[in-house]
């Protein structure tokens, strides 16, 4: 306990006063952040139902949505000045975010998003790839073993099941070894028993690669037990507008 | 840049099936176009090409006989339109007798003047200017049975007061004409040899070779002239100037308007053709690419999100536009091969050897390639950066 306190927490993403607002006329949708801070290693979940915006928020984090408005947005790597990264949106530098993406983050998106052109294997070492990692990576091996992906390493992702796709997806996002791992509703499209599975996996890899990990669900339930910390996306709806708000 | 490359290559021949419709669209559209230039460049422009190898084609004629001195003849050399000139003697002094040890008959040909760079003569390298050399036309050394190198006999007559006088000469065959080139009998010889003969036919004494007669007091003045104009596109100009100079001359002028008429009719008719499909080819080849890359939207979506940069999203369908822009040239280049060969096949009778009817050079190969991959890269690139354009979170929500 006392080491834990000890420790100075890295601070990843400090955002404060970011709004992203999309469409117009009667269907406008805003999306408040009012005070955000995650530190390195943090493992936290974004609640809300579906729709309210739990995926714009995660975009936001993942530098693929420009926000509207911001006071702050930056983002920090260690020994380095914090980044800008409104700014960086605001002067359309794409390539910059581009790199903080390749380098820093993993993504799992809700139905995986894998490349049907290319192999499990080949998917799963994309991000090593773009890199110019090596292939070969014992902590790759032990993610796939651990993912029980051995025998479906030469397949195409189209003849695996929808929760093998997802744990390829998982592999992807870790084979790199980001700082953080941003998941968009995990195991949404998995039965309760495969989701537990799946998301104890997740959970577990990330935490002995002290990975930064930001999970989006429309349900705490399945969640509650892997220690993650919870925060509300809270909606209110009117005839024009769909305003949510970070709580 | 490579590995984008190499990722759109992946993707390229993953779907196969969709790449091969557009492989397919695009050689189908460009190997018409082919087709129809090889056909402008092959059978066409081959009668132009026979126009213009054809020396009988520029070849400008006296109507009548005139009175031309030396100094006209000069003048006339000098004029950048005219690649050869030669002066005629009378037709009726120009006949000469021919004998050979190895044929029993004499053959009575027509002597033609002739000089260096003669357009009949482009297998002679010297033509004769001995007054004892002569070249024969391939008919003429046929019936006579002689050689290159050969000597034969001629002699020609004159009467004197009622009285036939004969005179010989040795001349040697320093040549034979091709067949293509002159087709009578006939014989070239320098001209000084036409000049003696129609002095010794006038009267006069040739005292090089010891032809008797009177001594000539001058040479007067030349009845003709073998004209050739440098082009078949100076024989009208000149034949006008001729004319205007007050000499009657004739021409192939309507033979050669003729084909050059048919030349620009088809030249327009292909254009017109041309021009229309290649706007269809060029809308057509966007239109697929621009719309492969709005398919392609998602998966480029998932790229950006996976941190490739906007010049390498950019790159993803330009190389794909790129692959079935060479594989589309490909199968054109196949297409029309195949087209040519059908055609020659039907008109292999009709066809001179050496003759095609469609034919491309290496230069139209490669200008068409040039010009179909910048086609695809402009209509790929376009549609590239419009899908930077965009935020990568518009995409990805929808795979």
């Amino acid at each position: 306990m006392s080491d834990y306190f000890s420790k100075k927490k890295t601070l990843l993403y400090n955002l404060y006063k970011v709004n992203r607002s999309v469409g117009s006329g009667n269907a406008q949708f805003n999306m408040a952040i009012k005070n955000l801070r995650i530190y390195q290693g943090d493992k936290i979940a974004f609640i809300g139902e579906s729709g309210c915006g739990k995926s714009t928020l995660l975009d936001i984090l993942a530098f693929i949505a420009q926000p509207t408005q911001s006071e702050t947005f930056n983002f920090y790597l260690q020994d380095q000045e914090p980044i800008n990264i409104f700014s960086e949106w605001q002067k359309r530098h794409f390539d910059p975010l581009s790199q903080l993406r390749r380098r820093y983050i993993g993504y799992v998106m809700q139905t995986g998003g894998l490349l049907p052109y290319l192999t499990v294997k080949e998917n799963i070492l994309l991000s090593r790839y773009m890199l110019n990692l090596p292939e070969e990576d014992e902590a790759v091996d032990k993610l796939i073993t651990d993912l029980k992906l051995e025998r479906h390493l030469n397949k195409s992702p189209s003849v695996l099941s929808i929760g093998e796709r997802q744990r390829v997806a998982i592999a992807r996002a870790l084979a790199h070894k980001p700082k953080i791992v941003i998941a968009d509703e995990p195991t949404a499209s998995l039965d309760p028993y495969s989701a537990k599975l799946v998301m104890s996996l997740f959970v577990n890899l990330t935490e002995q690669f002290n990975i930064t990990l930001i999970i989006a669900s429309h349900d705490w339930q399945p969640l509650k037990n892997f220690g993650l910390h919870r925060y509300y996306l809270h909606t209110e709806y009117s005839s024009q507008l769909t305003e949510t708000s970070l709580i | 840049m490579l590995k984008i490359s190499k990722l759109a290559a992946r993707d390229y021949f993953y779907e196969w099936q969709i790449s091969a419709c557009y492989v397919l669209a695009l050689g189908t559209v460009l190997g018409p176009l082919l087709v129809l230039f090889g056909l402008k460049f092959g059978i066409v422009g081959s009668m132009v090409s026979q126009l213009v190898e054809e020396p009988r084609n520029r070849e400008i004629r006296p109507v009548s006989s005139g009175r031309y001195d030396i100094g006209w003849f000069y003048a006339m050399h000098k004029r950048g339109d005219v690649s050869f000139i030669v002066p005629r003697k009378r037709n009726l002094a120009a006949n000469i007798q021919l004998k050979s040890k190895t044929a029993k008959k004499i053959l009575d040909v027509e002597l033609i003047p002739t000089a260096k760079n003669d357009p009949l003569l482009p297998n002679i390298v010297n033509p004769p200017t001995d007054i004892h050399w002569l070249v024969l036309s391939a008919s003429a050394a046929n019936k006579l049975a002689v050689h290159a190198g050969d000597v034969i006999d001629g002699s020609i007559t004159r009467k004197v007061k009622g009285q036939t006088q004969r005179v010989h000469l040795k001349l040697q065959v320093h040549g034979i004409a091709s067949s293509a080139s002159f087709i009578r009998d006939g014989a070239f010889g320098s001209l000084s040899l036409l000049e003696a003969m129609e002095h010794y036919r006038d009267g006069y004494a040739v005292e090089e070779i010891d032809w008797p007669g009177e001594k000539l007091k001058s040479k007067g003045y030349y009845t003709g002239f073998r004209l050739f104009a440098r082009t078949i596109d100076d024989v009208e100009p000149l034949k006008k100037w001729l004319n205007e100079q007050g000499v009657n001359v004739r021409t192939r002028a309507h033979e050669i308007g003729v084909v050059k008429q048919l030349d620009q009719n088809l030249t327009t008719v292909y254009w017109a053709i041309a021009l229309t499909s290649l706007i269809g080819y060029v809308l057509s080849l966007g239109a697929s690419l621009w719309a492969n890359v709005d398919r392609k939207y998602k998966e480029l979506c998932i790229l950006r999100l996976a941190g490739f940069r906007t010049i390498e999203i950019i790159c993803f369908p330009i190389v794909q536009s790129l692959i079935t822009a060479v594989l589309g040239w490909v199968l054109a280049i196949i297409i029309f091969h195949l087209a040519e060969f059908t055609m020659a096949s039907i008109m292999a009778e009709q066809l001179e050897s050496g003759q095609r009817v469609c034919r491309l050079l290496l230069r139209h190969y490669v200008l068409a390639l040039f010009f179909t991959c910048c086609s695809a890269v402009v209509a790929a690139l376009l549609a590239g950066v419009r899908a930077t354009k965009s935020e990568p979170t518009e995409g990805l929500r929808e795979l």
